[in-house]
């Protein structure tokens, strides 16, 4: 009788088992998705007027929707905007349930999309997004690397919004105790960045990065200074006989071993070596301001200039670019003209409206009219009274453009896995080879 | 003959009874697992991003074979069974025969403390956890304070004391849960049988290995086979204390199956065949345990 029972009592477990792995893939099915399209329905269908908009950070893109609202509202006094705050993974689900289940109508009129994944959803889902070539946004007006990650086959599906060009951040009153300036620092190679990095170490005991061990931001932002990606133009990995690669992970582990950079486990501590001054710099996209910011006993201690060049790489910049995001229209076909309208007199046609945005958000525009405002060239206080914004929009013109791909997590996680060994003394050759079988064998469905 | 009648009358009228009341459990089961169940499983035959599916035969299923991070993902779901299972059962064992103990005073506080890791948030602890283990962290503090380290050690950038972490973590978390189980197992023996063995002279280890382990082999059995499903299906930690790294030596099968899903270029097809074979392994696993746990006919 026990044993009946015990077997009874597994099938049970088994069976439960079967349900959760069987409910990952087949999320598409729920009812969650129709569920809210119900209730958007509702509110969409009531105003022709109102729009739905997916974002998720208050203090930046939503607080720049907002700003947006008013600025359209000014000629279209019906106008509304229903700004959603959706967390960016929440994002990424929702729109892969809408679309695997082929019901659109749950999505919102516009969501903002990380450059990074903007190839990626376009392929897989391409009926969900709506082609904006044709709606009249003149997209010459952005900077060009910035708008290629939105273009797929010509074609563009994307506004693009906040600024990632990179910036090397530096604490002026650390660089002073040991006798060097920003200036030094300006237009450099990184043989010289570390070399004055082990110096500064040596008189202050800081180093001058710090970076989130396993995750390779950093080595985006080298390839990319150098005009290089881990795909070709074609979309094929190149991560194998990729010189700037190897180059890149050289100086990623002299950076490290010579303890010029030291590695945190996740993104709060890394914020936190930067507040609480474990560190004297750091190399990322502008959009970190915000963070250096908020420790407000540090202002006026910090300084910004442009980023190391790889040495003896053809192509090689002081420039680079890391993250940002683009709006996206989607192709629920309920308000596919008033959204694009929307955005082409705001986000893609107002300067005065990026000028309400800049000061209190640090949102920096992509929008290159915009760069020319006086506002951009005020002196901000916490950086020295220099005129940063104008820097790095200036920064922001020169990046390189690359090919990000459409697998680009896949190739992301596989350098992740090569870098951790590499640092750890494993061959760079084996290590990157591995990488891109993994990378290939993704590829192939 | 009348009453005989009657009698089947009124166990129809029970049965439907019986029936009206299982109904609802049974469609909402039946709709909420079954069919996703099948939908999966057919699911699982396809191929293709996204939407575009298309049928490929048991395509999936071998190329599971030849993905090394899956093989990875699989055999480290492997090492935290074998090793964390066993650890975590025993633990549960030990503290479930101390406490119960009828001389032991605060029973209940002590039963409380240490099934409460078991309510906590499977997300909160494990980000509790890899903060615990940072480089400027608490556990660091501790040994440089003791002089053990000169300075803080990164326990989550070395795969090995990674892993170490994460079975750490989950002996933290699941002890509790499997000692309630024993506990309510070692209320059905008599206590007098204890005392019998006390008279005859033999010791406490004599007593739990030769009264305790016996008697409670099919809570015992229920605890293994239940572990082995959840270890088989962790994800939490994987996700939120490790994030699958250093180089993979973390990732379990269900975040892999996430990434193939969420992550990456979305390929359904491929993690509805992964799901699947997480499954054989469990069934396959449990059928083992029945058998070599279970020897009584």
């Amino acid at each position: 009788m026990k044993k009946v029972l015990a077997f009874l009592l597994t099938t049970v477990m088994v069976v439960s088992l079967a349900a959760c792995g069987g409910s990952k893939a087949s999320q598409s099915t729920s009812d969650e998705g129709n569920q809210e399209a119900t209730t958007q329905d509702a509110t969409t269908q009531e105003a022709g007027n109102t729009l739905t908009v997916w974002c998720w950070d208050p203090a930046f893109n939503i607080y720049a929707m907002q700003e947006a609202e008013k600025v359209y509202q000014k000629d279209h006094p019906d106008f509304k905007l229903n700004v959603v705050e959706t967390p960016w993974a929440d994002i990424q689900t929702k729109l892969t349930t809408a679309a695997t289940s082929g019901d659109l109508s749950s999505l919102p009129d516009i969501l903002l999309m990380q450059d990074n994944a903007f190839q990626k959803y376009v392929l897989s889902y391409p009926e969900a997004i709506a082609d904006i070539t044709s709606s009249g946004i003149d997209f010459k007006q952005f900077g060009e690397a910035k708008t290629a990650y939105s273009v797929v086959d010509g074609k563009n599906y994307g506004v693009p919004f906040d600024n990632g060009a990179v910036i090397s951040c530096l604490r002026t009153d650390v660089l002073e105790q040991a006798g060097y300036t920003v200036e030094d620092f300006t237009d450099v190679t990184w043989t010289k960045y570390i070399e004055m990095g082990k110096d500064i170490l040596a008189k202050t005991g800081k180093p001058l990065l710090s970076a989130q061990a396993g995750e390779c931001d950093l080595i985006m932002i080298m390839l990319q200074s150098a005009g290089a990606s881990l795909f070709d133009e074609n979309g094929n990995p190149t991560i194998v006989n990729n010189d700037v690669l190897l180059k890149v992970m050289d100086v990623y582990k002299e950076l490290v071993t010579s303890g010029v950079l030291i590695e945190v486990n996740d993104w709060d501590e890394y914020i936190g070596t930067l507040n609480s001054e474990t560190v004297a710099g750091t190399i990322n996209g502008c959009w970190i301001l915000g963070s250096i910011q908020s420790a407000a006993d540090q202002s006026g201690k910090w300084g910004i200039t442009n980023m190391p060049s790889l040495e003896g790489v053809t192509g090689a910049t002081n420039y680079s670019n890391n993250g940002g995001s683009s709006w996206l229209v989607t192709a629920n076909g309920k308000n596919t003209q008033l959204a694009t309208d929307f955005l082409n007199r705001t986000f893609a046609g107002s300067v005065p409206f990026y000028e309400t945005i800049l000061p209190s958000s640090g949102a920096l525009a992509t929008y290159l009219p915009a760069g020319e405002s006086d506002v951009y060239a005020q002196p901000q206080e916490f950086f020295g009274g220099k005129a940063i914004y104008s820097q790095i929009t200036e920064y922001a013109g020169k990046v390189p453009s690359n090919n990000t791909g459409v697998y680009y997590y896949e190739a992301r996680d596989a350098v992740k896995a090569a870098l951790v060994n590499i640092v750890a003394g494993a061959d760079a050759t084996t290590e990157l080879k591995n990488a891109e079988d993994t990378v290939k064998f993704q590829m192939g469905q | 003959m009348n009453q005989s009648k009657k009698k089947m009358k009124l166990d129809r009228r029970h049965n439907l009874v019986g029936w009206a009341f299982l109904t609802p459990a049974v469609i909402l089961i039946v709709i909420m697992s079954f069919i996703p169940m099948v939908k999966a499983l057919l699911l699982s035959f396809q191929t293709g991003i996204g939407n575009k599916l298309k049928w490929a035969g048991t395509l999936n299923y071998v190329r599971m074979f030849q993905d090394t991070v899956f093989m990875q993902a699989l055999k480290n779901n492997f090492v935290y069974l074998i090793i964390q299972v066993p650890i975590m059962l025993v633990f549960a064992l030990v503290l479930a025969s101390m406490l119960n103990n009828k001389n032991l005073r605060f029973k209940g506080l002590f039963r409380t403390a240490i099934f409460l890791p078991c309510a906590t948030s499977l997300v909160s602890y494990a980000i509790i956890f890899r903060s615990l283990f940072a480089v400027d962290g608490f556990i660091n503090m501790i040994l440089i304070k003791l002089g053990i380290l000169e300075t803080g050690y990164n326990f989550l950038v070395n795969p090995t004391s990674a892993r170490i972490v994460v079975i750490l973590a989950l002996i933290w978390r699941w002890t509790g849960y499997n000692m309630v189980f024993y506990l309510s197992g070692l209320q059905n023996i008599e206590y007098s049988v204890y005392e019998a063995a006390k008279i005859d002279g033999a010791s406490v280890f004599q007593s739990f290995w030769r009264i305790t382990v016996p008697l409670l082999k099919p809570t015992i059995l229920l605890t293994a086979i239940m572990s082995t499903n959840g270890t088989l299906q962790l994800f939490d930690e994987s996700v939120n204390l490790t994030k699958g790294g250093p180089a993979n030596a973390t990732l379990t099968m269900s975040h892999y199956i996430y990434n193939t899903s969420f992550k990456y270029v979305p390929n359904f097809g491929y993690s509805a065949a992964m799901s699947y074979l997480i499954l054989i392994l469990v069934a396959v696993l449990a059928f083992i345990q029945l058998k070599v746990g279970d020897k009584r006919d």
